[in-house]
């Protein structure tokens, strides 16, 4: 165990560990701030609410950072310290002399974000990570690793996420920020709660009239919400999800969940800028206990949300597949060279 | 002027591989076929999920190839300040990218630059940096 030499300096590491785990845990506001009002009297959530500036927070918590929620003032000025290099290097007119292209997107795609002090998007459990998967979910993940054996990555459509196929990336997917088009819009009527997101232009319409989920049998991508406020906050209850195709990472991407996944959302404006969000995510068919990811999202009011028509350029998924085929014709004609 | 082809057999680097764009451009590219690409803008597609400029490249026989090279998405390079002006049909860029797999005259903008060696793309849109905050 590390020996405090100093019993203030260490309960100083201590305060200064629990203040912000402490202030992260209570999803109360903190202090009393009144939201203004739409003229139908509910808290008025609308806007544009980029998640951009999470970007550089990783969804689940590098092992190194361990319980920590938050950065130390150390680590944060190292990733202000890169921030700043970025900038620099962004406003650079030239290509250095020994630049070297890079097969992935180049670093101009990006959207940067601000350094943040929160060390993970997920902040139940506290180590920052997703829980073990259920006994079920395991069997689901082998079964689904030893069909992917049989067949080469690309061999169908089907072998890609759904973000690559410009389907959908999930209610979950669609606000975790990624490199570009990070872009929530909240839209309220009386009774209902419009929540626009950039990529791939979807809109959820969230009633709030207490009315039931839809029956069991109806079933889609970013499922069947129902909302009602507590106080100042907006609580959205979403089910009905298709399972066994989405999971719950950047994009889309991950284990997917079942359909038995259940999606509570806590949004709650703690000042004139910045609206807290947090989702609970229970799922006991794939995870062994409920988690939680957390985002301070800013207001941004000149945030464009531009169209983002995914299908109508997406000739990579075409050039993928076409490519692979091709790689097969060529494995092909040099076996027959091989065996004449 | 004249206008080259070069593919590059050497210079085989490899990048880690991921899908943080829209989706793995290691399974698009060919990572062990760097090519070099000049020549003059045709037309951009102005398309989601990813951009397209449109180029003629004369080739070593003189023979004119038209190409397409893979652009970021409409939506974030708007945000970088980047506009239907800023390439113009008849604007001569160079292009340094890989090979599609498939074989077509596609290639990923890796580094792309104008004939004097300016990026095309500057500015970042990092919003700690002084050029976007004037932006708003």
């Amino acid at each position: 165990m590390m020996k405090c030499w100093r019993v203030h300096l260490c309960m100083a590491v201590i305060i200064a560990a629990l203040v912000p785990a402490v202030m992260l845990a209570q999803q109360a506001p903190v202090k009393s701030y009144t939201p203004p009002k739409t003229p139908w009297g509910d808290p008025d959530l609308q806007g544009m609410w980029p998640s951009t500036d999470m970007l550089g927070v990783p969804l689940q918590r590098p092992d190194n950072l361990g319980e920590r929620a938050f950065l130390t003032d150390e680590e944060y000025a190292q990733r202000e310290a890169q921030a700043q290099r970025t900038a620099a290097a962004d406003r650079e007119d030239f290509v250095k002399p020994d630049a070297k292209a890079g097969i992935n997107p180049p670093s101009h795609w990006a959207e940067r974000g601000r350094p943040q002090r929160q060390a993970s998007l997920i902040v139940d459990p506290p180590n920052g990570k997703m829980p073990p998967l259920t006994a079920e979910a395991q069997r689901r993940e082998e079964a689904r690793a030893a069909a992917s054996k049989t067949r080469g990555p690309h061999d169908s459509w089907e072998d890609h996420p759904f973000y690559d196929r410009c389907i959908s990336r999930g209610i979950l997917g669609s606000i975790i920020p990624h490199i570009y088009n990070n872009g929530v819009q909240i839209i309220q009527q009386p009774g209902y709660v419009a929540v626009r997101y950039e990529m791939i232009h979807e809109t959820r319409i969230i009633p709030l009239d207490g009315r039931p989920h839809a029956g069991s049998s109806i079933r889609s991508y970013m499922g069947d919400a129902r909302g009602h406020w507590e106080g100042n906050t907006l609580v959205v209850e979403t089910t009905n999800f298709l399972g066994d195709r989405n999971g719950i990472g950047v994009n889309g991407v991950g284990t997917p969940y079942s359909a038995s996944l259940r999606v509570i959302e806590r949004l709650t404006r703690m000042d004139s800028t910045t609206l807290n969000y947090e989702a609970t995510i229970d799922d006991p068919k794939t995870w062994t206990r409920p988690w939680k990811i957390f985002m301070p999202l800013k207001s941004d009011p000149d945030y464009q949300l531009l169209e983002y028509a995914c299908h109508e350029g997406n000739y990579a998924l075409a050039d993928i597949l076409s490519g692979a085929r091709a790689a097969e014709k060529a494995d092909e004609e040099a076996a027959k060279k091989q065996s004449k | 002027m004249r206008a080259v082809v070069r593919v590059l057999a050497v210079g085989l680097f490899l990048m880690q591989t991921n899908s943080w764009a829209h989706h793995a451009f290691a399974a698009e590219y060919d990572q062990s076929k760097p090519v070099r690409l000049e020549g003059k803008v045709t037309m951009m597609e102005w398309i989601n999920p990813h951009s397209w400029i449109h180029m003629d490249v004369v080739g070593p026989d003189g023979k004119v190839v038209s190409w397409m090279i893979e652009g970021g998405s409409p939506n974030i390079i708007v945000r970088r300040g980047f506009t239907k002006k800023s390439l113009e049909p008849g604007t001569e860029i160079i292009v340094e990218g890989y090979l599609a797999k498939n074989g077509q005259a596609k290639a990923n903008g890796g580094i792309i630059t104008f004939k004097d060696g300016r990026k095309l793309f500057v500015g970042g849109s990092n919003p700690d940096n002084p050029e976007n905050q004037q932006k708003k």
